[in-house]
């Protein structure tokens, strides 16, 4: 393979793992934008939905990656995957809300972030403890086909996660600016007081904000298993991480700029990866997020500044 | 008077003290205290003569070690309130900082360059078939400080860009630096051996002693570096360091504006917490003789942080307490109550009883014990703030006062008398996002005068106090104060230059006490620093004594209503006796000049009165006073000038009953009807 | 229409409001003056139910106001106009408008509510598409009482509404809120402006740390020499 094929082939990678990055930005950007709280808790929440999705497959008889499925069978298969994973994370995301951090609000400081890290860890170790240490095999019910354009291969499931994610973001985006609750979740973002005062309950947008955070990240992890093949008690680290510094590089708090933030970090990490080395990946992804911190704190398309005012 | 300092009483050692002992209860709470930590001492140098078991006083020894790393990060969090997530990148350094310099790993082929090295006997030379290598050798005891060094310069070196960020981004970024680091050691194989780790690391000598594999000699190795880390941390909680992080963990910007310079107190704290994780990791990897970059991963930063949340954070004390509670916790009791649990099973016939290992749910239980914390009881186990008493039915009560101070204690620099104009300000414009909060505004205080800046709320008046305090560095124009220009400086080198203010909307250090308020008001004026603060030399002693009694003299100035209340957190005053606590704090700054915003905003017509007499005086005593206010009785009896703001503009200067016939200022700010009258 | 019985708030340990009780009757423009941190802004969250009286009650119509949610009382007709107006910056003025309605099912009376708010604004009707934080002051003001026309009020509980205006500005803010007050609507609003209140309102409580300390019909309260001395610049220099 030439030099280029090579290079457009990581970004053909680059774009599938940037949709799976969006797709988790976008539960960091929904929650801090309406409550200035960056949410740990959302890292393994990514990981518990991704066994989530691997028990859905499962129990519709699907282990290994030998059972590819074709047609309505393949259709209703994946919808049903897909439902159930960000079904049961939303109600996940929504549980923590409630239990953990509603009884905190208001209170000062790190206190909310102090709690998500340890909702994180008992997510953490609720997995290691009774799943185990051991990568899963993840059921892929997908068939496979690819397509050539040049000396770059595009494979079907990538052409699927694009999809998904396209058309999950636009559905956000379609929410949060038409319906009467999605433009109560805006308002409550820009003044929460003045929101309140309009009569909107801000604990049922903060739960809205959690349910779709964590809906999202439950398909980020549905792909994840999808394209990996695997999962593992420790995916929601790393994927978080990068993640995380997705929705900072985008601007925090803005939701277009969590999904271009998420596609650009997927760049960097398969173009880095090639470029560099693999083993510097996150050594560039955090010198990026320190540099973005530093220099545009806003980020590309963000307002609210993590700075002090 | 009673003793201000601070023992702590809430101890292990005082719990037990109160227990017992009425003879002891006789003693003053300091020598109680002491008492009570020398005895702790003695029962943690008499265990491993008392309990022979090597296993643990291995595991004690470990148990310390994480003490002393909590003691570390109680200073980056509890004191300053930076919250770090990446606390093991710097015991990770200390680690390899020793583990490099004391094993075979790095052999540079040798040559006359190292020769003075060789004398000190930091190095030997070995001879080796292919030309004779460098072996580094240097001493554990050199390397303790040496390593703490190191990571220090590693803390200021990672604090450095973090410091303008909010307290959940700098979370983030130390997370990201907590993860670079272990990445580095292992993909820097020919420096740290990589994911294999590096081996075979010198054990610490003593007079000839080899401490080799046993655990006793790095048990008593342990408990000393605690016990002076515990020292160091309680004398720095108690001096002018320890009420500087404080108080830029209460309130960045009132801390600014009272003579703390953030920048500076930030990157002490990375640094003084990273050199105390370096010591520790020293310590850690001279006792394993081994080290691999999974030992510092980010569990180890949150085991850290689930020890100070859970013993309490900001109590030296309590972080202590938390490290070992835990630490047993694990290396013990999880395993006892597994086996008592396999018994269980084994007598009912339970397979999955027998089955089950508490030890490795250990981060679970962490977890929970940060969520149940954080949820129940913020303040920990053993809280950094004690409660205060009662007050006294005569305390409570205080009758206005009338004529205002006849003295003001500690000022020096105001009694000097200077002339002409003190604050002069041209041309100032300050813009919010294209909006003119200020537009060419003019303006001049002379030297003992009291200026009263009036106009509607919203019409740039509390934006000039900013402006003038270095809050707003985005400006145009000049600020010149006694003929020097100070509109770049920033709001601690504006307060150096001696002028001081209070807030609209009072910015008091809210779980700090009301003596320690007034206190942190005399940083600019005091020259303690952390190596006086930790070695408390008579002259540092002196400089602490005179401060506290500085401090209550400005606090009787307000007879009743502070004096009794100066060990009482801020947070629980009045809403007057905030305002008085917020002047108090700005005077013991010694300033020349007092920008008061809205000094009577929530008093009754009584405490107004009173308040405004207070001022009069201070005035009468020499201080330069320009202030903010509403109440325009309050205003014509104060002021020698008034400026009238609307809309950022100053549309009128001179004497109240000027001012108050201006036809502009009529209708901008007093209305129609005042006008008709 | 709106009662305060001993009304006592706190904010932490602080105690805000202290055994207050107002009445407004239907149909009146009651004013409330007072300096910075006298508990005129506790007073409006008490109303809109952001912050909860410690002891006594609030009832509007007749009813308690206890336990009922903000969203009810605006369902129930009462709407705020904020201090320092208090936009949505980033969303436009026409979802704004729709913010205001926000307590109210979609389509009932909805256009005609925005005609009203049209007739009385026309500026805001021209400006119904751009983003609400790109109004100067004065126009934000009249989308902020638009927004909470468009909850169909029977009180409107509007606070420093002159706050930050030109003199022009503030006149004609003064001018409508007579004549809302005029189509029907009970105003109760907090005031810095008092001479400008004073003219318009029907009755005036004084409020200091928390206390009513005087009240009255605002023709009385004009005369009133310790108010024409605090809040009308009507100075008298006290002799040292």
């Amino acid at each position: 393979m030439s030099e280029t094929s090579v290079l457009l082939q990581q970004v053909v990678n680059g774009l599938s793992l940037g949709a799976m990055y969006a797709l988790l930005a976008l539960g960091f950007t929904l929650v801090y934008g309406i409550i200035e709280l960056i949410n740990f808790a959302h890292f393994n929440v990514f990981m518990v939905s991704s066994f989530v999705g691997m028990w859905a497959l499962q129990f519709l008889g699907i282990y290994g990656q030998s059972q590819a499925l074709t047609g309505f069978a393949l259709a209703g298969v994946l919808l049903f995957a897909f439902f159930a994973t960000m079904l049961a994370a939303g109600v996940l995301g929504v549980a923590i809300e409630r239990f953990s951090l509603r009884p905190l609000r208001g209170a000062s400081g790190t206190t909310g972030m102090i709690t998500t890290i340890g909702v994180s860890y008992i997510l953490f170790n609720v997995i290691l403890l009774t799943v185990g240490a051991g990568s899963q095999n993840f059921p892929d019910p997908l068939p496979v086909a690819r397509w050539h354009f040049g000396g770059v291969t595009v494979q079907l499931k990538e052409v699927l996660i694009w999809g998904v994610a396209l058309l999950l973001m636009l559905g956000l985006q379609l929410f949060v600016d038409r319906t009467r609750l999605g433009k109560a979740m805006r308002a409550t973002a820009q003044d929460a007081e003045a929101a309140r005062m309009m009569g909107v309950n801000v604990d049922r947008v903060v739960v809205t904000a959690f349910f779709l955070g964590s809906a999202l990240a439950g398909a980020a992890a549905l792909i994840f298993g999808l394209y990996y093949d695997y999962t593992s008690f420790i995916v929601g680290y790393t994927a978080g991480l990068r993640a995380f510094t997705a929705a900072v590089l985008g601007g925090i708090g803005s939701v277009t700029g969590a999904m271009v933030g998420g596609l650009l970090i997927g760049l960097i990490e398969t173009l880095g990866g090639q470029l560099i080395a693999v083993r510097w990946t996150d050594v560039i992804i955090f010198s990026i997020l320190v540099l973005v911190l530093v220099f545009a704190p806003a980020g590309l398309l963000g307002r609210a500044s993590p700075t002090k005012s | 008077m009673a003793e201000i300092g601070k023992p702590p009483r809430s101890g292990v050692a005082g719990l037990a003290l109160r227990m017992r002992a009425p003879p002891l209860a006789r003693l003053s709470p300091q020598l109680r205290a002491r008492f009570g930590a020398a005895l702790v001492l003695a029962a943690a140098l008499a265990f491993p003569i008392l309990h022979g078991n090597d296993a643990d006083i291995d595991a004690a020894a470990n148990a310390l070690a994480f003490a002393a790393l909590a003691l570390g990060l109680n200073i980056v969090v509890g004191f300053a309130g930076l919250l770090d997530l990446g606390y093991a990148a710097f015991f990770a350094i200390g680690a390899y900082a020793y583990g490099v310099a004391a094993s075979w790993q790095v052999q540079p082929a040798w040559n006359g360059f190292w020769e003075p090295f060789q004398w000190l006997d930091l190095v030997a030379r070995v001879h080796h078939a292919g030309g004779d290598v460098v072996h580094f050798q240097v001493s554990f005891w050199l390397m303790l400080p040496i390593s703490a060094a190191v990571a220090a310069f590693f803390g200021v070196l990672f604090g450095a860009p973090t410091l303008r960020l909010k307290g959940d981004y700098l979370a983030i970024v130390t997370l990201g630096f907590g993860e670079i680091v272990p990445i580095v050691v292992r993909n820097t194989p020919s420096l740290t051996n990589g994911a294999m780790g590096l081996n075979g690391v010198a054990a610490p000598h003593f007079f000839g002693y080899d401490f080799g594999i046993r655990a006793t000699p790095y048990y008593y190795v342990a408990v000393a570096l605690v016990a002076v880390l515990m020292l160091v941390s309680r004398r720095l909680k108690d001096s002018r360091v320890g009420r500087a992080w404080m108080a830029i963990r209460e309130d960045e910007i009132a801390a600014a504006a009272m003579g703390v310079n953030p920048v500076r107190y930030k990157l002490l704290a990375f640094a003084m917490g990273a050199a105390f994780a370096g010591a520790t990791g020293t310590l850690y990897v001279a006792k394993l003789q081994t080290a691999t970059p999974e030992m510092f991963m980010f569990p180890v930063s949150v085991m850290i942080l689930v020890m100070i949340v859970f013993g309490g954070m900001g109590s030296v004390w309590g972080v202590v307490v938390g490290a070992l509670l835990l630490q047993m916790l694990q290396s013990w009791f999880l395993e006892d109550l597994s086996s008592w649990l396999h018994a269980l099973g084994r007598l009912v016939h339970v397979a999955w009883l027998q089955r089950i290992e508490l030890a490795s749910s250990i981060e679970l239980i962490f977890g929970v014990i940060l969520v149940v914390m954080m949820l129940f009881r913020r303040e920990g186990l053993i809280p950094a703030t004690r409660r205060t008493p009662a007050l006294a039915l005569a305390e409570q009560s205080a009758q206005p006062t009338r004529g205002g101070f006849d003295h003001l204690p500690g000022i020096g620099m105001i009694t000097q008398r200077e002339s002409g104009r003190l604050l002069e300000i041209k041309d100032l414009t300050v813009n919010f996002g294209g909006l003119a909060a200020l537009r060419a505004v003019d303006l001049a205080v002379p030297a003992h005068g009291i200026i009263a800046v009036i106009g509607p709320n919203g019409s740039g008046k509390s934006t000039l106090f900013n402006a003038v305090t270095g809050l707003l560095p985005e400006h145009s124009g000049t600020i010149r104060f006694a003929g020097e220009e100070i509109g770049r400086l920033k709001p601690h080198q504006v307060l150096e230059r001696g002028i001081a203010r209070t807030f609209q909307n009072i910015r008091l250090f809210p779980n700090l006490s009301v003596l320690e308020n007034v206190t942190i008001g005399m940083h600019a004026r005091l020259s303690t620093g952390t190596v006086g603060a930790v070695l408390r030399l008579p002259r540092n002693r002196r400089e602490e004594a005179e401060a506290r009694e500085r401090a209550r003299e400005i606090l009787a100035l307000f007879g009743n209503r502070l004096l009794p209340r100066a060990d009482h957190v801020a947070g629980s005053l009045s809403y007057a006796n905030r305002r008085r606590t917020e002047i108090a704090r700005a005077l013991a700054s010694q300033p020349k000049l007092l920008l008061l915003d809205e000094p009577t905003a929530g008093m009754n017509p009584a405490e107004t009165l009173e308040l405004a007499e207070q001022i009069k005086s201070l005035n009468r005593l020499g201080l330069t006073i320009m202030l903010i206010e509403h109440k325009l009785d309050v205003v014509v009896n104060l002021a020698d000038k008034v400026v009238v703001l609307d809309h950022g503009e100053k549309i009128a200067e001179g004497p109240p009953e000027t001012v108050r016939r201006n036809e502009e200022v009529i209708r901008a700010y007093l209305g129609r009807s005042a006008a008709l009258a | 229409m709106l009662e305060f019985r001993q009304v006592d708030t706190y904010y932490g340990d602080l105690h805000v409001l202290k055994s207050v009780d107002y009445r407004i009757e239907a149909g009146e423009i009651v004013c409330l003056l007072g300096g910075n941190a006298s508990g005129k802004s506790t007073t409006m969250k008490t109303i809109m139910g952001i912050v909860r009286p410690a002891r006594g009650e609030v009832r509007f119509e007749g009813q308690s106001l206890s336990g009922v949610s903000v969203a009810e009382r605006v369902r129930r007709g009462i709407a705020p106009v904020l201090e320092a107006r208090r936009l949505f910056p980033r969303m436009t003025v026409y979802e704004n408008l729709e913010m205001g309605a926000y307590t109210r099912p979609r389509g009932a009376g909805f256009e005609e509510d925005l005609e009203r708010v049209f007739a009385l604004f026309p500026r805001v009707e021209e400006r119904l598409r751009q983003l609400a934080g790109t109004l100067s002051g004065g126009e934000q003001q009249m989308v902020a009482i638009g927004r909470a026309l468009m909850a169909r009020p029977k009180l409107l509980c509007m606070d420093e509404p002159s706050m930050g205006l030109s003199p022009a500005y503030v006149e004609q803010v003064f001018e409508i809120i007579q004549k809302i007050n005029g189509q029907g609507t009970t105003i109760f609003m907090v005031e810095q402006n008092a001479s400008m209140a004073l003219q318009i309102a029907h009755r005036a409580y004084v409020l200091q740390t928390g206390q009513v300390v005087l009240s009255g019909p605002a023709a009385e309260l004009r005369e009133n020499e310790q108010i024409r001395h605090a809040y009308l610049g009507e100075l008298k220099v006290a002799a040292e």
